[in-house]
């Protein structure tokens, strides 16, 4: 089943819970539309757990914005520094609470890390493969050089696993333009369109919402995002 | 070889994988290396580029072993590289010292961590003596360091040019904020930009007859004679010296009127130049110099800039390293040398400011 054939709008799940899983290349945006994911879902009154998979450097996307994201009514399943020695090359333990976060009510967004195993990491949380419920969203920057081109999008995909969508998240942090978020456009969709995937969205920040539209020019809904990641330690 | 880049292209991209590109645009054939936080990411996106472009790679047992393996890729004349951070770098002082004594070219990323031992994963700028003079026996090398994801592409295929120009491991020096940050930046290919990449060729192994054809190639690190080895080091200390005037980098702005110049290196100086366009703002004349050599050291440049100047302020995540190199570099020339020191600790241009607004008093 892909996101094409699940349930995709908040109005539509109403009743429902999204199970969602970010995936993708270093610095693509994961735990940014993570995060906004997270905030999104909360401000419809929706209850959100918010897990950090990241099982390589797990202290630095999601653990410094714990405590605002816990102030705005979201669960952030992440580990403290002070409860883990060294990071990542001395071993990784799995935060308790990770096994079993499917059997928590409300919606859970996953932020899957960058870690070589990438998406396989979901093999560690019970139940996920399997789940239904699960939404696996591969976020895609085409300014990333193994995304810049269909053929590159495709055979990264591919090499996935389990995959629903994919979003459109094409920036250069803080030198994006227009150019390259309608690169991203084209290029995602027709690589989208090649494996049988529906695009979740184009994200982009809120300052560009105005020139994009609510619909991007391949007709992908458009999403806006603020950057967290900015304050998070990198 | 076929360009690894058309033309250019603007990316978005973490340091490390930087480096790992970098090294494919230099046309490099091999990496060795040895996980270590915050280098890890330079292997593990070599190991992907890798087999995409024809080019190797070997994880050894640990770092000795990736440093000397380094060596012997560079005597059979494959551009070969490795890198590392904290204890890694520690280890691998003793092929780095192989490479000095047999004139290897070796390319060596460090991205420096905190420490000593294991320290942290994080950041610092602590490795600054142990990669300018780390080995053993007064060895000669070549150390840049960087301030951006922009410069850890053009100084990593510099930094091969130069080692195999001149025959002096060289090192490009960048730390963990560098390393795991993302910043945008522009990959070229290098003849597209007029950069003609030195070719690698072997070193040992050569065809023809000794004596007839050629000299023996007599690579050595071990002398017999006290006056032997005397003799292969003046050699060494006579190329590096004429040599230097070719490599030596700096950055130096607003020198000229300052009453006090901020000295920083790597990725401190953005804050430096930060904090320097701030004063002058404020009104304050306040001089800007990087150091992007650090060995060589641009001695003459930083005696030059310090000339209408009363004070030095040297600014770094670490325990007076580079105030180290600065007091060397500016001995006999009477000025007040203060320092922002903050070992394994990021600095910001606001702290500068204020230690500046001090230190002028």
């Amino acid at each position: 089943m892909n996101r094409g054939e699940k349930s995709k709008s908040i109005s539509e799940t109403q009743g429902t819970r999204i199970v969602e899983a970010y995936v993708g290349e270093y610095a693509s945006g994961k735990s940014e539309n993570a995060v906004n994911r997270a905030l999104f879902l909360a401000q419809q009154g929706r209850k959100v757990v918010l897990v950090d998979l990241d099982m390589v450097e797990p202290c630095y996307t999601l653990r410094p914005l714990k405590d605002p994201l816990s102030q705005l009514g979201i669960e952030v399943i992440a580990w403290e520094t002070k409860q883990l020695i060294g990071l990542g090359e001395t071993g990784m333990i799995l935060h308790p609470k990770v096994p079993r976060v499917l059997d928590r009510p409300g919606d859970i967004i996953l932020d899957i890390g960058y870690g070589a195993g990438g998406a396989r990491i979901l093999n560690l949380v019970n139940g996920a493969l399997t789940s239904p419920e699960l939404c696996v969203l591969v976020v895609i920057n085409v300014a990333r050089p193994f995304t810049s081109t269909v053929e590159d999008i495709v055979e990264y995909i591919q090499g996935i696993g389990t995959v629903h969508a994919l979003i459109n998240n094409s920036h250069l942090g803080d030198d994006t333009d227009l150019d390259i978020i309608q690169l991203g456009v084209r290029l995602v969709t027709e690589a989208a369109r090649k494996i049988g995937l529906p695009v979740e969205a184009t994200v982009v920040e809120e300052k560009w919402q105005k020139e994009i539209g609510p619909v991007d020019c391949m007709g992908n809904p458009v999403r806006t995002i603020k950057r967290y990641m900015v304050d998070s330690f990198w | 070889m076929a360009s690894v880049i058309e033309g250019e292209k603007k990316v978005f991209m973490t340091g490390n994988e930087v480096a790992a590109w970098a090294a494919l645009a230099a046309g490099a054939d091999i990496m060795f290396g040895y996980p270590i936080t915050p280098q890890n990411e330079v292997m593990h996106y070599w190991t992907r580029l890798a087999p995409r472009y024809g080019r190797k790679f070997l994880q050894t047992e640990d770092e000795i072993s990736a440093g000397f393996t380094t060596c012997g890729g560079l005597q059979a004349g494959c551009k070969a590289f490795t890198a590392t951070a904290g204890p890694g770098n520690v280890l691998m002082q003793e092929p780095y010292g192989m490479a000095e004594a047999m004139r290897l070219p070796l390319l060596a990323i460090i991205q420096q961590r905190g420490g000593p031992s294991s320290g942290t994963v994080v950041y610092s700028q602590q490795e600054v003596t142990l990669t300018t003079y780390g080995g053993n026996g007064e060895g000669h090398r070549i150390v840049y360091s960087t301030a951006s994801h922009q410069e850890i592409y053009d100084y990593v295929i510099k930094g091969f040019n130069v080692a195999w120009k001149y025959r002096f491991p060289t090192f490009v020096m960048g730390d963990g904020y560098q390393a795991k940050m993302r910043e945008s930046m522009v990959m070229y290919d290098p003849a597209a930009r007029g950069i003609e990449l030195v070719p690698a060729n072997p070193i040992i192994g050569l065809s023809g007859e000794i004596g007839v054809d050629r000299e023996c190639v007599h690579l050595c690190n071990i002398y017999s004679l006290e006056e032997e080895l005397y003799e292969v080091l003046q050699k060494m200390e006579a190329d590096y010296q004429k040599m230097t005037p070719e490599v030596v980098e700096y950055d130096a702005r607003f020198c000229e009127d300052a009453e006090i110049i901020v000295v920083s290196h790597g990725v401190v100086s953005r804050a430096g130049q930060d904090a320097v366009k701030i004063l002058r703002a404020q009104g304050f004349p306040a001089g800007y110099f990087r150091p992007i050599t650090l060995r060589p050291f641009p001695q003459e440049a930083l005696r030059k800039a310090v000339e209408n100047c009363k004070k030095v302020l040297v600014v770094e995540s670490a325990l007076n390293q580079l105030q180290r190199l600065v007091k060397e570099n500016l001995y006999d020339v009477a000025l007040e040398v203060d320092a922002l020191a903050k070992p394994a600790v990021g600095i910001i241009a606001d702290e500068i400011v204020a230690r500046y607004k001090e230190f002028r008093k």
